[in-house]
This record gives C-alpha cells, sequence and structure tokens, in this order.
C-alpha cells in the first residue's frame, strides 16, 4: 500500500521536515470504488476512525507512486458526532512534495472519530465482455455478459466496494495528468515474476466469499444494476479485492434462450462493402433482455456443436446499448450466402448541346442482382443500393424508399436456391440534372 | 478449506511433486501445482477461417466450499479473453464465481464454488495462435479427360509452443480426425476421396487472364452431386493435378489455387496453355460515325483467327471486352453461340476443326456516344 496517512505529532511552526513525526497510522475501516468506463477515472471514497486530540490536529495524507488527482483529495467528518466536533481549518500543499498534502483540522472534543477522504485516481478501469453461445439453427442464443475490473493504479484497494459506471461524463482535463508529477508515459515498474506467484498466492487467500469456511455452495456474485441521471450504476455484491497490476472477471448476468434473427446483409452505410452475416437480436423483454442498457465491450460468438461442444464464429466490438435498441453483429462475408452484382448494360440518351459542345446527357443502366443460398436452410436477405445525382429508380422487385438516395429491398430466400433482381437507374447528368 | 488447483498445457506433463510458490524461478517455466489433472477429449477447431479453437476437458477434484484453480499457458499464445469454462455436465453443482489476471503471466486463477466434495468434468475452450492449416488437393484425371478423381487433404502445422499428445481435429466442413502432434510438427491428412467426378476441359482465350493472347486449358468442376461432389464446400486450396497416361502410371500435369467452392457453384482450374491453339486478332474496321460536336460513335471489326493443330475439333471460348455504351452489330458471325455476361464482357464459343484448319470470328460492334 503506498497510500498513507498519518497524523503529525507536534504541532510546531516550523518547516515540516525538521521536526514533525508521525504518531498513528490508522488503516481504512471500508472503501468503496465508483470506477468510470468513459474515462480513466474512478472515485475513491474511504473512511478511517482517527484519533483526536482536543485543538488543532494536522493530518499529513500521502500518495506517492500512484495516480492519485491532488485537486480532488478532499476530508469530510462522518456522522453528527463528528461533524459536531471537527472542522477542517485548512489544507496545505508542501513545496517539497507533489504527493502529500496537509490538513490542519480543529477539534472540539477529543476522541475516535470517523473521517472520509475522497479523490480521484486513474489507472482503474472496467470493461464489458460477452460471449454469446448460438445454437445450430442460429435462432436463439445464451447470452453471458461479464465485467472485468483491472487495477493500475499503484494502489491496494482492500475489500473495497465496486460500483461500475455506464455512461459518457464530461472531464475538462484528464486524471491521469493532474497525478503529477508522473507523466502519463512514464512505464510503471514491472514486478518481479515470483513476486506475482505470491500476489496470486495471496488473492486465494484473501479470496471472497466463503473463503475458509468450508460452507455450502456459494453462488456467483450478484451485480445489481440502477439507473442515475444519464448514467447506470453497476454495483457489485459484497466486496472485492483487487491487487495493483490485476484484473478480476465477475459475470453480470447470463440469459438463455435469446432469439436471434439471422440477415445477410449488404447495407454499406452500417457494415461495409462486403455482403455480410448479420446476427440480430433486441435489448428488450421480448428477448429476455431489457433490464439495463449494455455497456460497450466484445461480444465473442461460440456456435453450440452440440453435447455442450463450442466453435468459434467470431468476435466484434459492441457500442452501447440502450434498453429496447436493436443490437446487429456482423460477423462477417459467408462464402455459403452470397451475391454477386451486375451492370448489364448501360445507355445515354437526351444529348444535349450548346455551341457545338455536349452540355447536358442522361444515362439508363440495368442491372441485376444474384443471389445465392448454397445453405441448407432459408436465409433472410436485405439488400440496400445507393444512387448518386438527380437519378430515377425502377424495378420489378419490391424496392422500398430508404433514404433520398437510397433503395432497399428485403426477401426469404429459400434453402440452396437463388433469386435474380433487376433494377433500371436513369442519371440525368450535366445540363439535364433537375437538382 | 481452500484448494489450489494449477491446469496447464501440455509442457508441465510429468512433475507431479509440489513446486513452492515462491521459488524464484522465471515465469516462462513457473509451474504450479497441487494437482495436475491429465487433459481429455483434446478437440482442436477449424470452424473460423482465421483462428482456431482448442477444447479440452479436465476432471478436478473440487472441496466443498470455494476453490481456487489456476491456468497457466506460458510459452503458447492463447488469446485469455476467449477463454470459456464450464462444467461439462450444464447441471453440476458448480458455480464459476470470478477470474483473476495476475500482472505480467500468462495465468489465471478461477474461483470455484461446490456445493460438495466431488470430482467434476470441465471444459475449457480457448482460441490459440500459431496453428497454421492447409488445404491441398490432388486430382487424378482420367486419360480421355472426362472424369476424375479428387483427394482433398488437410495439413496441420503446430507452432503454438504446446503439444498434443492426442487430439481430435476437426475441420471446417465438419470432418473429424484424431491425431498427436508435438510443437514444431505437421500433418497432412487425407479427409476426403470422391471418385469418377466428371470434368469439363475448356479452352479459354481471355487477355485479362493471359495478356499474350494464348489460350488457356482450365478444368471446370460444378461442386454438386450430379458430378460426384457437392457434399462440402471446398475450402480454397492448392489442386495438384495428375493425368493417367494409359500405361499405368500417371504425370504431373499442372497445378492451380482452387478458390473457395460453395455447394454448387464452380471450381475453375487453369492447367496450363494449350499450346496447339493459336489465336490471332486483327482491328479489321475502326471508324468514326455520327459526329454531333464533341460526340461521336464508332463502328469497330474485331477478326479472330482460330487454328487448332490437334488432331480433334475443339470448342474455344473467348471472353471479350468492350467498355461504355456499345451493342453487337447482326452480322457478327463464326460463332456456335455468344452470352453477354454483363455490360463489358462477352462470351463467344466457337468451335474450332481440326489439323490447322483456320475459322474466323467476325465481332462487330458499335460504341455509341463517346466523348
Amino acid at each position: 500500500m503506498r497510500l498513507t496517512l498519518a497524523i503529525l505529532a507536534l504541532l510546531v511552526a516550523v518547516p515540516l521536515a525538521a521536526k514533525e513525526e508521525l504518531v498513528t497510522l490508522p488503516g481504512r475501516d471500508s472503501v468503496q470504488l465508483t470506477i468510470y468506463n468513459s474515462e480513466d477515472l474512478t472515485l475513491v471514497r474511504e473512511r478511517r476512525t482517527l484519533s483526536f486530540k482536543q485543538g488543532s490536529n494536522r493530518l499529513q495524507f500521502s500518495w506517492a507512486n500512484t495516480l492519485i488527482d491532488p485537486t480532488s483529495v478532499e476530508l469530510q467528518p462522518v456522522g453528527d458526532t463528528a461533524k459536531a466536533a471537527i472542522e477542517i481549518a485548512d489544507t496545505s500543499y508542501p513545496a517539497e512534495s507533489h504527493e502529500m498534502l496537509i490538513w490542519t483540522v480543529s477539534c472540539k472534543t477529543a476522541g475516535a472519530h470517523v473521517v472520509e477522504i475522497s479523490y480521484f485516481t486513474s489507472g482503474i478501469s472496467w470493461q464489458a465482455e460477452y460471449t454469446g453461445v448460438v445454437n445450430a439453427n442460429e435462432d436463439s442464443m445464451t447470452l453471458t455478459a461479464y465485467v472485468t475490473v483491472t487495477n493500475r493504479s499503484g494502489e491496494e484497494y482492500e475489500n473495497a466496494q465496486v460500483r461500475l459506471v455506464v455512461g459518457t461524463i464530461n472531464l475538462v482535463e484528464k486524471i491521469v495528468n493532474l497525478a503529477t508529477p508522473r507523466p502519463q508515459s512514464q512505464p510503471r515498474p514491472s514486478r518481479e515474476d515470483q513476486r506475482g506467484a505470491r500476489d496470486m498466492d495471496r488473492m486465494a487467500e484473501k479470496g471472497g466469499p466463503g473463503m475458509g469456511g468450508g460452507g455450502g455452495m456459494v453462488k456467483p456474485k450478484e451485480i445489481i444494476k440502477g439507473g442515475l441521471s444519464e448514467y447506470y450504476i453497476y454495483t457489485v455484491e459484497g466486496q472485492e479485492t483487487i491487487p495493483d497490476q490485476w484484473s478480476k472477471r465477475l459475470r453480470s448476468f447470463e440469459v438463455a434462450g435469446v432469439p436471434l434473427k439471422t440477415v445477410y446483409r449488404l447495407e454499406p452505410a452500417k457494415f461495409g462493402p462486403a455482403f455480410t452475416k448479420v446476427l440480430e437480436f433486441k435489448n428488450d423483454e421480448e428477448h429476455k433482455l431489457g433490464k439495463e442498457p449494455l455497456p460497450d465491450g466484445l461480444i465473442r460468438l461460440y456456435k453450440d456443436q452440440g453435447m455442450g461442444r463450442l466453435g468459434y464464429m467470431g468476435a466484434l466490438a459492441s457500442k452501447y446499448i440502450p434498453k429496447k435498441d436493436e443490437v446487429k453483429i456482423n460477423v462477417g462475408p459467408d462464402a455459403e450466402c452470397t451475391l454477386a452484382i451486375k451492370r448489364l448494360s448501360i445507355k445515354k440518351k437526351d444529348l444535349g448541346f450548346r455551341n457545338n459542345w455536349l452540355i447536358g446527357w442522361t444515362t439508363v443502366e440495368q442491372f441485376e442482382l444474384e443471389v445465392k443460398n448454397f445453405r441448407g436452410r432459408a436465409v433472410e436477405v436485405e439488400i440496400h443500393r445507393t444512387m448518386a445525382g438527380d437519378f430515377d429508380f425502377e424495378s420489378p422487385d419490391k424496392f422500398e424508399l430508404h433514404d433520398a438516395a437510397t433503395r432497399k429491398v428485403a426477401f426469404r430466400l429459400d434453402a440452396n436456391s437463388a433469386r435474380k433482381l433487376s433494377y433500371t437507374v436513369t442519371t440525368r447528368l450535366g445540363e439535364n440534372a433537375r437538382k | 478449506m481452500n484448494k489450489r488447483l494449477m491446469l496447464s498445457l501440455a509442457f508441465a506433463a510429468g512433475i507431479g511433486s509440489m513446486i513452492g510458490f515462491f521459488n524464484p524461478v522465471p515465469a516462462q517455466a513457473r509451474i504450479k501445482l497441487a494437482t495436475l489433472p491429465d487433459r481429455e477429449a483434446v478437440v482442436v477447431r477449424f470452424d473460423n477461417p482465421n483462428v482456431v479453437m482448442v477444447e479440452e476437458e479436465r476432471t478436478i477434484s473440487l472441496q466443498k466450499g470455494v476453490n481456487n484453480v489456476d491456468f497457466s499457458w506460458a510459452g503458447t499464445q492463447i488469446d485469455k479473453g476467449s477463454i470459456v469454462f464450464r462444467p461439462a455436465d450444464a447441471a453440476a453443482k458448480v458455480e464459476i464465481l470470478s477470474t483473476s489476471y495476475p500482472p505480467g503471466e500468462a495465468a489465471l486463477t478461477w474461483q470455484i464454488s461446490a456445493a460438495e466434495a466431488m470430482s467434476v468434468k470441465f471444459r475449457l475452450s480457448y482460441l490459440m495462435a500459431n496453428i497454421q492449416r492447409e488445404t491441398d488437393y490432388r486430382m487424378l484425371v482420367s486419360k480421355d479427360e472426362q472424369t476424375c478423381s479428387f483427394k482433398h487433404y488437410f495439413k496441420i502445422r503446430n507452432w503454438s509452443g504446446g503439444r498434443f499428445a492426442t487430439a481430435d481435429f476437426v475441420t471446417r466442413d465438419g470432418k473429424k480426425f484424431e491425431k498427436g502432434l508435438e510443437n514444431g510438427e505437421a500433418k497432412r491428412v487425407l479427409v476426403n476421396t470422391w471418385d469418377k467426378v466428371k470434368l469439363t476441359k475448356e479452352y479459354v482465350y481471355d487477355i485479362t487472364r493471359n495478356g499474350e493472347g494464348k489460350v488457356m486449358t482450365d478444368y471446370v468442376l460444378k461442386n454438386a452431386k450430379e458430378i460426384g461432389l457437392g457434399a462440402i464446400p471446398l475450402e480454397y486450396g492448392k489442386v495438384r493435378i495428375y493425368q493417367d497416361d494409359g500405361n499405368g502410371t500417371t504425370a504431373f500435369t499442372g497445378e492451380d489455387w482452387g478458390r473457395f467452392t460453395p455447394i454448387g457453384d464452380d471450381m475453375r482450374l487453369n492447367i496450363g496453355i494449350a499450346q496447339d491453339i493459336k489465336i490471332e486478332m486483327k482491328k479489321m474496321v475502326n471508324d468514326v460515325q455520327n459526329r454531333r460536336g464533341n460526340v461521336y460513335d464508332t463502328d469497330e471489326v474485331d477478326e479472330y483467327e482460330i487454328k487448332n493443330f490437334k488432331d480433334t475439333d475443339a470448342v474455344v471460348t473467348l471472353v471479350l471486352r468492350v467498355d461504355g455504351e456499345w451493342e453487337m452489330k447482326a452480322d457478327t458471325s463464326g460463332h456456335e453461340s455468344f452470352e453477354r455476361i454483363d455490360n463489358e464482357t462477352i462470351k463467344f464459343k466457337v468451335k474450332a476443326p481440326a489439323k490447322g484448319t483456320p475459322v474466323k470470328l467476325k465481332f462487330h460492334y458499335q460504341k455509341k456516344n463517346v466523348w
């Protein structure tokens, strides 16, 4: 632990280094971490019981080798008795250290009082991750969400209550830059391997619920979700210890039987230029979800190969998914369902001249789309075509307006079958263009 | 009581005694174990075209309460985020409480809660780097070039740092074979053989494929049941082509890359140049017509003289291209059939008689509205 809190024994108006000494080193009674995922920011609130003497007390708080923002450190008395007894007279930042401050606290009633120290630190982060196991028919999946907390703050927070904030907050300065004098890019000291081994053993000793008890079945910790303004707070049940440089992954939820739809899409605006396979579901009750937004994170998809065996389908980064919103996972092109686009012909007409020079013309282009489904089951297909300029679009197939420049068509294609679609684009160019 | 278990990859095998946690050994060699359950039922899957998934089973003796199980993979490249760990029997009374990752180590610790002391079979899946796969084919063509036998091989090379004493290797199309594979070792396995597959031979002139205008010899295999294939999509891979010489031996006649061919699609393989068929192209007409300011039409005749010096007649496919707005004129002649593939591409089939008798394809077309 690199954070220290000391009560300075001698209250004399002389330079700090010369006279003062430490008399007590009180530990934390409790600590709460509120970790943000949109910024490198964690709010730490810790409570300590300190013995105060009547009159003026000086408290030294230092945080060498951590990533704490000095401008954020605050001290507050906790409870009516402490509030009545204690008053923070001033906070001084000694010139000789950027990683220390001294509070002058006046106390009316000598004795033990509980105080809360809060501050921002960088270096603690959390990340959502998802594992989806898709059934053989690709119409249902088991979705498991995880949260992984990583501590690179330089400080170990033992038995902390952990809260995770989902949402994008506004910060005007990066906490890591405020945590001077350490530059952001400075590499952290690496640990010896046996230290890692010791840590691993220590983790095991500290463990979690039920450790060393030999008791009955322990359930995974529940992660309780609640809304707050524009944000969502995930509170991890109980307490966690995440040593410095460690990560820990906890299960957030697991839902079986989430209905899934497979659609083959050519929709360059959203999924790139290729005809691609997209797995779709909604974050709503109908899909057994919708209890909370899904924070951004990597989704890894596995296919159930029978007998509980898995095959890897692919992974992709998902953006934040609000409640009720739909989720479309692009798993990439599938050679077993293909699309070929051909321009069958181009003709020019309505040529207009001024002074023997071409100033306007119109092109008529015929296109053919052929979708082939080599799979042994029917598939859903949606194709978007985007044109430019002043154009007319005609097709015997049921294309719909998507936006001013885009037409789309959606249909179901039977197993081992193909379908051709055609359309004609008439484009007025040069002075023929009306818009 | 906490119980600490250690799972590690095969390089840990054979070390059966306790090794303390505080031994000053480097991470590469750090092996911690109380009990080392053997790997059982290892499956290496190639479903995804880019990554390899390994799945293994381990039976772990759990004590009642919370157990810590370490898993480390120093020396191999496992994507730790991809690790999926679960009891093989979903009804097993165990819960995986958390996963902790130590700094700077290829290792993790699972915290597993058990309702009672028991042995539980767990299944562990992960993506592993540096296991390469390669598909290749061998095609033995009959003397008359009507049929072939088509053999499908799958080759695996293991650079992963781990070894597989025995494992089921499962290809993308679900074909399974059991092998052992040491680190650094490669194995090639025949996974499918199809006999009496009908093939089509084509002579193709296409200057986008051969810029010198030489005629290419292609074999075309339709990946379909009616010709004797069509069981699985054919993976991309090199096809080596041999032909029965009629004397009980075979000759190598060429090789090509076979593209990924779904069921129902064609695999076109070029075996080389058909030197006995020669095509010479001449532009016989190239006129400007119908000039309007800076816009005009053209009238063009391209003539292709085809000579087949073989002893038998041959059908030659000419793939020709014209850009922009154009139309073919009715007096185009010399072909058996044609197909306009798309606006720019037209394909003619021309019958070339044996023994060098020349035949001419006259391709007459008009480009319109050129500027």
